[in-house]
């Protein structure tokens, strides 16, 4: 039985959700961007990764070509060359900026500076899965020597094999990565965990690292880490895990924001709301409070949301913000329940939406082992609840 | 994204005729350039003659392709053939300065710029002076702080940082790389001395500063550290100072709290008092939160103790319930549900019968799912 309170029927006129926008809008983004999203090029498997996950959670991924898109991302995929030198550079590309020739088979291609990227790794997956594919023409043990590459001593992960920033957010990815491929070979939970702990602050909320700010973002990367790698009670105390639950529901102002005093922000409505659902008290914050923000940064024409009201989501900054507000939204209004445990996987990659710093990636995502209760939009069930009020559904 | 214009490192050749050759806008040959403020493609430029420029390939059917326009691509695909044969030239690294200038978030010509540093002995005091002025203009890269972070480290000089970094936070003074970078620089080069002062300055500036609260705290466990009760007690002192200026402010409360949480909240002396003092005059939801904090402490120390007065708890738990109905009902209202949870997850701790075990507040409180 559901505890978790049921919007009322009275409360569907107040509803002003445009769903078909959205759904366009999430279209174009699938098309073309102009030069000036040039910023993305790196990171445009994040980009159809979100546009997905929207579309998937509106019910609207009939608008596209599943195939061609299937296609598109395995020609992303860095494969080993003949003779397997490369393997610790394995992985999926954010796109062809690189050059390589595109293919989707094997063997790879050499190249001296080709390599995956950890979050293109895991949005690459996810997008697979979403658009229903096996992942059978995914080199997991390939997948899985990059990724190891990438573990620093400290239980942090870079982002490429070259070396970049090492943080927490990568440590969310490789965790992503190592769930959605059923190995953990890919990494060393238990330094990760150390890493994560470490990030732990004074003020009970996550930074990106020891001894950084807290913060609603990684926080998230933190908690869903260990609920990926089924520690989240191994990992913390539940006084820790009292302490982070107060931390993170003191950021609710409205909608949310990400760190004290800071402005709120749609996006945190995902990265702290997620990161409350996961922790068992997203009940207990005001949903008429959160959903009222979120809607009143809805844009009407374009379609998608922005980060405040009355500013425009034409920044691609924050598209990836866009894209989780849907899920809160939907959220909001309605759920379902995943029944048997073989497609709760997928159900639930398929409800992911993911939001990570600049490469913006989020995903929504409870360990099997518990019995959570899933929030799945269920657009139809709405749609005639909406008209049965008399409301007519834009 | 801003063009580069005659700025460009390559040699332009002028011709001697400096009248406008309007023909020669479309029969861009070898030779020449009319205007030399005119910019030139790279498949043009005599120099680069000898390499084949590299397109990008979607394949058939691109996703989210991003439309550039003529001189991007050529910039790009000349980077492309460059990055292809791993040239290292002085050209090479001459056009990473124009593909940074188009996209300063592609990390590949980042690293391949710092490849090309290396391999040329550049001049790194020189490259300094570069990433400063990208940074100035886009302080929330991530590549161009790491970059900055690896010259830095290749110097081993860290004496421009933390300047660099106080005007960047004169900008934004939450830029949270900025943050990361200065923690970086101080841990890595033991740069501790000033950091107080610093952050000081910054609260004096703008109290509700969570960062500058952040580094405060980040400075002292780093150097004296909070086991020093002389430390602990100035700490305290601050933090009510700043409280009794900014009652509502968030960031000062969960320092006090985060500093004591662990050291015994309820145990410090005369600080309950303190607190209950200022709720007259500096109320606000996160001093409640914090009495409700102290009393929660008790109540758990006090089951520890075998001669704790029954009557002492139950007045405790009174006190924190209160607590949590002023929040729920009219200092917190967002919270609302969730003070109210607080409440009963307390009562169901600490009601007579409550003992050593205790159920796990969240457990109980978990929705079922048929």
């Amino acid at each position: 039985n559901q505890t978790t309170r049921q919007p009322k029927f009275e409360e569907f006129e107040q509803i002003d959700f445009l769903r078909d926008r959205h759904v366009r809008f999430f279209q174009r983004t699938l098309q073309v961007l102009p030069e000036r999203y040039a910023s993305l090029e790196t990171t445009r498997l994040t980009i159809i990764f979100f546009a997905l996950s929207g579309l998937d959670v509106l019910d609207a991924l009939d608008v596209i070509d599943r195939n061609t898109m299937i296609e598109w991302i395995y020609s992303l995929q860095v494969l080993p060359t003949e003779d397997q030198s490369n393997l610790s550079r394995c992985g999926f590309r954010g796109s062809s900026h690189i050059g390589i020739p595109y293919s989707t088979k094997g063997p790879g291609v050499l190249h001296p500076y080709d390599s995956g990227h950890v979050a293109m790794t895991y949005t690459g997956l996810c997008s697979l899965l979403i658009l229903g594919d096996d992942l059978s023409r995914v080199n997991k043990q390939a997948c899985l020597a990059g990724l190891r590459a990438l573990q620093l001593e400290d239980g942090s992960f870079y982002a490429v094999p070259e070396g970049s920033e090492n943080d927490i957010r990568f440590i969310y990815c490789a965790a992503s990565i190592c769930y959605m491929l059923d190995d953990w070979s890919g990494m060393d939970i238990q330094k990760a965990i150390e890493y994560i702990r470490g990030s732990l602050s004074y003020d009970n909320g996550f930074g990106q690292g020891a001894g950084r700010e807290s913060h609603g973002g990684w926080t998230y990367c933190a908690i869903a880490s260990l609920c990926l790698m089924g520690r989240l009670e191994e990992a913390l105390s539940q006084r820790e895990l009292d302490r982070i639950r107060r931390w993170c529901i003191m950021r609710q102002q409205s909608g949310f924001h990400g760190r004290p005093n800071k402005p709120v922000d749609t996006c945190y409505s995902f990265w702290v709301g997620a990161t409350l659902e996961l922790l068992d008290v997203f009940q207990y914050t005001n949903f008429d409070r959160n959903r009222s923000f979120i809607l009143s940064t809805q844009d009407r024409l374009v379609g998608g949301f922005a980060k405040w009201p009355d500013s425009h989501p034409g920044n691609w900054f924050d598209l990836p913000k866009w894209l989780l507000q849907e899920n809160l939204v939907i959220d909001a209004h309605c759920h379902r329940q995943i029944k048997n445990a073989k497609s709760e996987r997928q159900l639930w990659i398929t409800t992911i939406v993911v939001y990570m710093g600049f490469v913006s990636s989020l995903l929504f995502f409870l360990s099997v082992e518990r019995d959570f209760f899933v929030k799945v939009p269920a657009t139809n069930t709405l749609k005639n609840s909406v008209e049965a009020t008399g409301v007519e559904w834009s | 994204m801003s063009g580069v214009e005659a700025t460009s490192t390559e040699p332009l050749q002028v011709k001697e005729d400096q009248e406008f050759d309007v023909e020669a806008e479309d029969h861009l040959g070898d030779d020449y350039v009319v205007d030399p403020t005119r910019y030139m493609f790279y498949r043009d430029r005599k120099e680069w003659a000898d390499l084949e420029p590299v397109r990008q390939d979607d394949g058939p059917n691109p996703v989210v392709k991003i439309a550039y326009s003529e001189k991007f691509s050529d910039v790009y695909d000349y980077f492309r053939a460059l990055l292809k044969n791993d040239e290292k030239s002085e050209r090479a690294f001459a056009l990473t300065a124009d593909a940074i200038e188009l996209n300063a978030a592609n990390y590949t010509v980042w690293h391949y710029r710092r490849v090309l540093l290396q391999a040329l002995s550049k001049d790194l005091r020189e490259e300094m002076r570069y990433i400063t002025a990208i940074i100035e203009e886009q302080p929330k890269n991530y590549q161009v702080w790491h970059h900055r972070r690896m010259v830095v480290e290749w110097l081993n000089d860290p004496s421009e940082e933390l300047e660099f970094i106080a005007d960047i936070l004169s900008q934004d003074a939450k830029n949270y790389h900025a943050w990361q970078h200065r923690q970086w620089v101080i841990q890595e080069y033991k740069l501790w001395d000033d950091e107080l002062e610093f952050v000081e300055n910054l609260l004096e500036e703008d109290v509700r500063n969570n960062s500058a609260w952040n580094q405060r705290h980040f400075v002292i466990s780093h150097t004296t550290g909070f086991s020093d009760a002389a430390i602990v007690e100035r700490e305290i002192q601050y933090c009510l100072n700043q409280i009794k200026k900014a009652p509502h402010n968030e960031s000062a409360w969960n320092y006090l709290k985060g500093m004591l949480q662990d050291r015994g909240m309820s145990s410090q002396p005369g600080l309950l008092e303190r607190v209950l003092e200022l709720k007259e005059t500096h109320c606000s939801p996160y001093l409640l939160a914090f009495l409700f904090d102290c009393y929660e402490d008790a109540l758990e120390n006090s089951v520890q103790r075998e001669n704790a007065e029954e009557d002492e708890r139950k007045e405790t738990l009174k006190k924190a319930l209160e607590i949590c109905e002023l929040l729920a009902q009219e200092k917190d209202t967002i919270r609302k549900e969730y003070w109210q949870f607080l409440g009963r997850s307390l009562k169901n701790r600490f009601v007579t019968g409550g003992s050593s075990d205790e159920p796990d507040v969240a457990e109980n409180n978990k929705h079922e799912v048929t």
